[in-house]
């Protein structure tokens, strides 16, 4: 064979070998059924700051133990938290100056106003120059985490227990849920 | 001595920084080469190409990550490796996919000095930078990142498919000197465009605020223009397939045009030393019909709800904070529909190389055509880019260009670019009386195992060249 034909011949056989051997070497594509996204979204829940104000009557300007109220948390009914969540974990933080226990209630309820679960305690009195913190979490998961996805709505309620005192002082609150999610 | 120092220079710069295609530039005897520049120096004097076979080309790549990365069969969880992949790539990491297909080619020699070259060719090129900061909030949630603002600029993205007819005109000034340029009339099948987007999300821990956090979008101002897009979208029971076929229907009249021009040159510094350089589709699309454009905008910032305790009758409900929520959202945070025209500039392609011919050389077969001695052994060097929306793309290519005969020639290159510090490439060009045939592969290591490669590409084509008297 001539330089000539050889040449021509070896560069076109080794092009062909290299792409006809060419290939997709120790992968496992088959793996991508075992995909899975998994984010963990840390979100604010509700707030308040109240202060005696809050619990007068607006129109007689008696003191009101009792105070409650109901929010709505719609995105617990959304489709990624429905096929998702996996985890939850709950974050309440309570900060008093009230001289008075106060009774917390956090009563998560479904579509038919019924509790799926609550977090509640009493919060230890502070003073002016005292605040009292409680700072409290709440895991939800496994087969529990179904109390999750079934609430809608987030009750709260508080009670001034024995208020014979000033009733000067501000009750702070805050919270935020970590919610893990898979697809 | 001239060979040593040209292989120095070849060795040098193969070694500093490389991209595109390079294995077709310069090289004179194919009609591919007034594609890549129009003011190339030529050896034909007609061409005529095998109509959609005359030049395939694709070409791959993406920066940061290969399959393996993802999908090697080591026995390790694949999520891990996509969060690994997800962590280490950056928002200037890219993936391309680039592919022509010559519809037609034809060109004949014009006067003594002149020669025209046209045809038409398919191309489709999608371009999008990875989305690092989006990914890494829908892939692993903010809680790990709070105080760190994600990035919406991250997004940015172009595809299109065009039909591009051309006509150019390469022509010998001197001796020394060949200039040349195309004209060139796009016809745009689909495009879709996100660039210059801009805004944050960002959680924000606020000790002494309101709330643990306050959850923040900043100037989020988010355009996706499209042309092409809607009326397959519309299109009753749609498929893969059906949108396939309706694109290709387009491939001839596209329904938005545009036009730009190819220009390049080759000097001949001395008669073994020659310089050129070239730019291409310097051009703008005009996107004027089936036009849907999406944008996404507003700021907004919030830590939550706060129930306000309202004093309420029995049976009264309380204030819909939720639905106060999402109206606050939509006021602040909008998207909207718009169908008005606009423009894109085509990736705009650049290449200048500088070439040293040895082995000089008057073949046989060529004696009675008046043209100059040519060199059977060319070193080259050239440096490429492609105009892209954060920067141009870049790398360096360095060759060896053998004729063994007026039948065949190759030519190996070694190449640097955002790809790989070890692009080899091969193309081999051989002729059977008028017709011939070329294939070029670059980064050939990678094709060994395809898992591993950052990028892939290759030409092939099939025409009749002409050296006629």
């Amino acid at each position: 064979m001539s330089i000539q034909t050889f040449f021509p011949r070896f560069i076109a056989g080794l092009l062909l070998l290299v792409l006809f051997t060419s290939c997709f070497k120790d992968v496992d594509f088959s793996q991508t059924e075992d995909i899975q996204i998994t984010p963990d979204i840390d979100v604010d829940i509700i707030y308040y700051d109240l202060n005696k104000v809050d619990f007068l009557d607006s129109d007689t300007g008696e003191f009101t133990a009792i105070i409650r109220d109901t929010v709505r948390l719609e995105y617990l009914d959304d489709s990624y938290i429905q096929d998702g969540l996996t985890y939850a974990e709950f974050r309440f933080r309570h900060e008093n100056s009230f001289p008075y226990e106060i009774r917390s209630e956090l009563n998560f309820l479904n579509a038919r106003n019924r509790k799926e679960f609550d977090v509640n305690y009493i919060i230890p009195a502070g003073s002016d120059t005292v605040i009292s913190v409680i700072d409290t979490i709440h895991i939800v998961q496994g087969s529990n985490i179904d109390e999750v996805k079934n609430s809608i709505e987030l009750a709260v309620e508080l009670e001034l227990l024995e208020p014979s005192k000033s009733l000067e002082g501000n009750l702070k609150f805050l919270s935020k849920g970590l919610f893990r999610l898979t697809f | 001595m001239r060979v040593a120092i040209v292989l120095l220079i070849f060795f040098y710069w193969s070694s500093v920084s490389g991209q595109n295609k390079p294995l077709l530039y310069n090289v004179d005897d194919l009609p591919q080469a007034l594609l890549q520049n129009p003011g190339a120096r030529i050896d034909f004097t007609r061409h005529f190409g095998i109509p959609l076979f005359s030049q395939i080309h694709v070409g791959v790549g993406s920066t940061g990550v290969t399959a393996k990365d993802i999908f090697e069969d080591d026995g390790r969880n694949i999520n891990a490796r996509i969060q690994s992949a997800i962590r280490n790539l950056t928002s200037s990491d890219f993936f391309t996919i680039n592919e022509q297909i010559e519809i037609v080619s034809f060109g004949w020699k014009m006067g003594e000095r002149g020669y025209f070259s046209a045809g038409a060719y398919q191309e489709a090129d999608i371009f999008a930078y990875f989305p690092s900061d989006p990914a890494k909030l829908a892939f692993e949630g903010n809680a790990d990142y709070i105080n760190r603002p994600f990035r919406f600029d991250d997004v940015s993205f172009t595809g299109e498919v065009l039909t591009v007819y051309h006509a150019g005109f390469n022509y010998k000034m001197d001796s020394k000197l060949t200039v040349g340029g195309r004209i060139k009339l796009y016809s745009g099948i689909f495009n879709v465009e996100s660039t210059d987007n801009d805004g944050t999300f960002v959680t924000n821990e606020t000790p002494g605020g309101v709330n643990f956090y306050q959850h923040a979008v900043n100037g989020l101002d988010i355009v996706v223009n499209t042309s092409g897009y809607a009326s397959l979208r519309d299109e009753e029971n749609m498929t893969v397939d059906k949108a396939a076929a309706e694109l290709l229907s387009r491939s001839f009249f596209g329904q938005n045009i545009g036009v730009g021009v190819d220009l390049g040159f080759h000097y001949r510094v001395t008669e073994q030393f020659s310089v050129n350089a070239a730019i291409q589709d310097f051009g703008v699309m005009f996107h004027q019909k089936d036009i849907e454009n999406s944008r996404y905008f507003g700021s907004y910032e919030t830590s939550g709800l706060q129930p306000l305790f309202p004093e309420l009758n029995p049976g009264q409900e309380t204030i819909p904070y939720w639905d106060v929520l999402e109206e606050e959202l939509d006021v602040n945070l909008k998207d909207e529909k718009t169908y008005g025209a606009y423009n894109t500039w085509r990736p705009l392609k650049y290449n200048a190389s500088i070439q040293f011919g040895t082995g000089k050389s008057i073949l046989p077969c060529d004696y009675l055509i008046s043209k100059k001695p040519r060199y059977m052994n060319l070193f080259g060097m050239i440096v490429s880019g492609v105009n892209r929306p954060k920067g141009p793309t870049y790398g360096v290519t360095t060759y060896w260009d053998r004729k063994v005969n007026d039948y065949f020639r190759f030519r190996v290159a070694y190449g640097l670019d955002q790809f790989s510090l070890t692009k080899f490439g091969v193309m081999a060009s051989s002729r059977f009386k008028n017709f011939n045939a070329f294939l070029a592969v670059n980064d050939i290591i990678g094709y060994t195992n395809l898992a591993n490669a950052h990028s892939a590409s290759l030409q092939l084509g099939i025409q009749y060249v002409f050296k006629d008297l």
